[in-house]
């Protein structure tokens, strides 16, 4: 229902060599992100995984063009053409749900078809369908506050899809979910990304997350945020919970942990260092 | 024995619920009371009613006053020059306080301004008002302008500073522009302290138009007190109180109506 043949993803997002310093009068400036060199293939699903602080959310901001990098660029390129063109349409998944509490459930669906000037009835009828695809049919008219933190993600993901975004930002979507609610919402998200077609770029801390939705899985370094690796991952689609039990996705695990575990470490050395200074 | 329980829930299936316990005839009850014991002591003290009037008295004072009295003409005066002022404040104030909360040029300018004027009296303006204003409606309009706009300016900015910046993002990444990010996030996020604030404003607004009928005017409620403490009629007096209590009581309960409708979503 989401997916739009018309508007089949084709465009990629190139980093090229992105870096970004936070200067600020009081403190050393921040590197937050170092020569940055990334490709985001369209009709993917792209990992961004990493220790705290490796500015995996920040690279997400500049995609979005919410931040500027101080150095290198960010391109769109269209894959037909190999031209230059400009940002395609994006949406964003919060961590932190962003819903707006004095908005129904619809409300909160419809509100950015609304600022677009959609006519009500048909961004009402676009709005029933995205919430019944997050299973979410009968909530329409209730507010974020009645709802649980998983039923509010999934208006969160139906807000984003409603949309029907080229790319897809999903910012550590599940990060405030407990551990039942996000396995079922990553499997629904897996589905949902699947028949959408759409490209998305993933922020995670969990390994298990980036494997069961990526088809490349990025793995980022400690401050400053540099790429340390660039994971294909093969295993087959649809995958569900129980891809959990293949072989090759136990191999894949080990391989991000082990990388992970070493970053985490330096992670938290950077980050004691700091608060002794 | 059970240990003590100090949980509502808990204490009610123990005591059988009585007809007193209801909170409107506790509180109309104990009004009633207060009256019945009022009228009573002034009969039997036989206090001169210049004064302590009799309640019943009183209200014969009050029936007369609207009947032939052109209270009624009073009391329109006096409503008619707290909203005139206090619509403009909620207009210039809420308008005002979104500019200050979303620009620091602002903000640093009127900071200046608000740390000097919020906290003087408003009274104290009045002579200086009617030397510029004169004492007919432009002085009463800016008095109840001036009574209501410092608390719903100062309110204003308060709530639109506390709107979460992740509702911000989430309406930039949803395509709105900087006004519907103004109109559609920062206004309504901060509704319930806007609303404080004209809650604070009119009763400002009212105390001050009251007062300054009582200084210059020949109509309104004020100059009615007035005028009838200067020829001792305690009765007169008592009973522009009355309406005064009124109007708040009416002023109260219908603010809190608009704030439930307003506020549905903060209920769970």
């Amino acid at each position: 229902m989401l997916a739009d043949a018309s508007r089949a993803p084709n465009v990629a997002i190139e980093f090229e060599g992105v870096g970004l310093t936070f200067t600020s009068q009081s403190d050393a400036p921040t590197v937050a992100l170092k020569d940055v060199h990334c490709r985001i293939e369209p009709g993917k699903v792209t990992a961004l995984i990493g220790p705290s602080g490796c500015g995996k959310s920040t690279l997400l901001q500049i995609a979005r063009g919410f931040l500027d990098p101080t150095r290198g660029r960010l391109r769109f390129v269209e894959i037909a053409s190999g031209k230059a063109t400009g940002r395609p349409a994006m949406a964003t998944v919060w961590q932190a749900f962003n819903l707006f509490p004095w908005l129904t459930v619809i409300e909160n669906v419809a509100f950015g078809l609304e600022l677009a000037g959609v006519r009500r009835a048909e961004r009402e009828t676009r709005a029933r369908k995205a919430i019944a695809a997050v299973d979410l049919s009968g909530f329409e008219n209730r507010f974020p506050r009645q709802l649980s933190g998983g039923m509010r993600q999934r208006v969160g993901i139906a807000r984003a899809l409603v949309m029907q975004p080229e790319v897809l930002l999903l910012d550590e979507p599940f990060g405030a979910l407990d551990a039942q609610t996000r396995l079922v919402l990553q499997e629904q998200l897996a589905r949902l990304v699947e028949t959408s077609g759409t490209t998305a770029i993933l922020v995670t801390h969990s390994i298990e997350e980036a494997i069961l939705l990526a088809d490349k899985i990025v793995v980022m370094t400690a401050r400053p945020g540099r790429i340390a690796e660039v994971i294909d991952v093969h295993l087959p689609r649809p995958r569900t919970f129980a891809t959990t039990h293949e072989p090759e996705y136990a191999a894949l695990f080990d391989r991000i942990y082990g990388m992970l575990r070493d970053e985490v470490m330096r992670a938290m050395i950077i980050e004691s260092e700091g608060l002794k200074a | 024995m059970t240990p003590l329980v100090e949980s509502d829930d808990a204490d009610v299936p123990h005591r059988p619920w009585v007809w007193y316990d209801d909170p409107r005839v506790l509180g109309w009850g104990s009004v009633a009371l207060v009256i019945l014991v009022w009228e009573m002591s002034a009969r039997i003290s036989g206090v001169s009613p210049l004064y302590l009037p009799r309640p019943t008295q009183i209200i014969v004072a009050l029936i007369e006053m609207f009947r032939a009295g052109g209270l009624i003409i009073d009391l329109g005066w006096t409503l008619w020059r707290i909203f005139a002022g206090f619509g403009v404040a909620v207009v210039v104030g809420t308008a005002l306080g979104i500019w200050i909360a979303t620009s620091p040029r602002v903000r640093a300018i009127a900071d200046m301004f608000i740390a000097m004027l919020y906290p003087l009296p408003k009274v104290t303006l009045i002579p200086l008002l009617v030397i510029w204003l004169g004492t007919g409606g432009p002085f009463m309009l800016t008095i109840s302008f001036l009574g209501a706009i410092f608390p719903i300016v100062i309110n204003t900015v308060l709530g639109v500073r506390q709107c979460d910046p992740g509702l911000v993002l989430a309406a930039r990444d949803l395509g709105a522009t900087p006004q519907q990010i103004v109109r559609r996030v920062l206004l309504p996020s901060a509704i319930p302290s806007i609303f404080a604030g004209i809650r604070l404003g009119l009763g400002v607004s009212i105390i001050l138009v009251v007062a300054a009928e009582m200084v210059v005017g020949k109509l309104g409620l004020g100059a009615r007190l007035y005028l009838s403490g200067q020829i001792l009629e305690t009765e007169q007096v008592f009973a522009v109180l009355i309406v005064l209590a009124t109007l708040g009581i009416v002023v109260t309960k219908l603010q809190d109506f608009i704030d439930l409708k307003l506020g549905r979503w903060r209920l769970s």
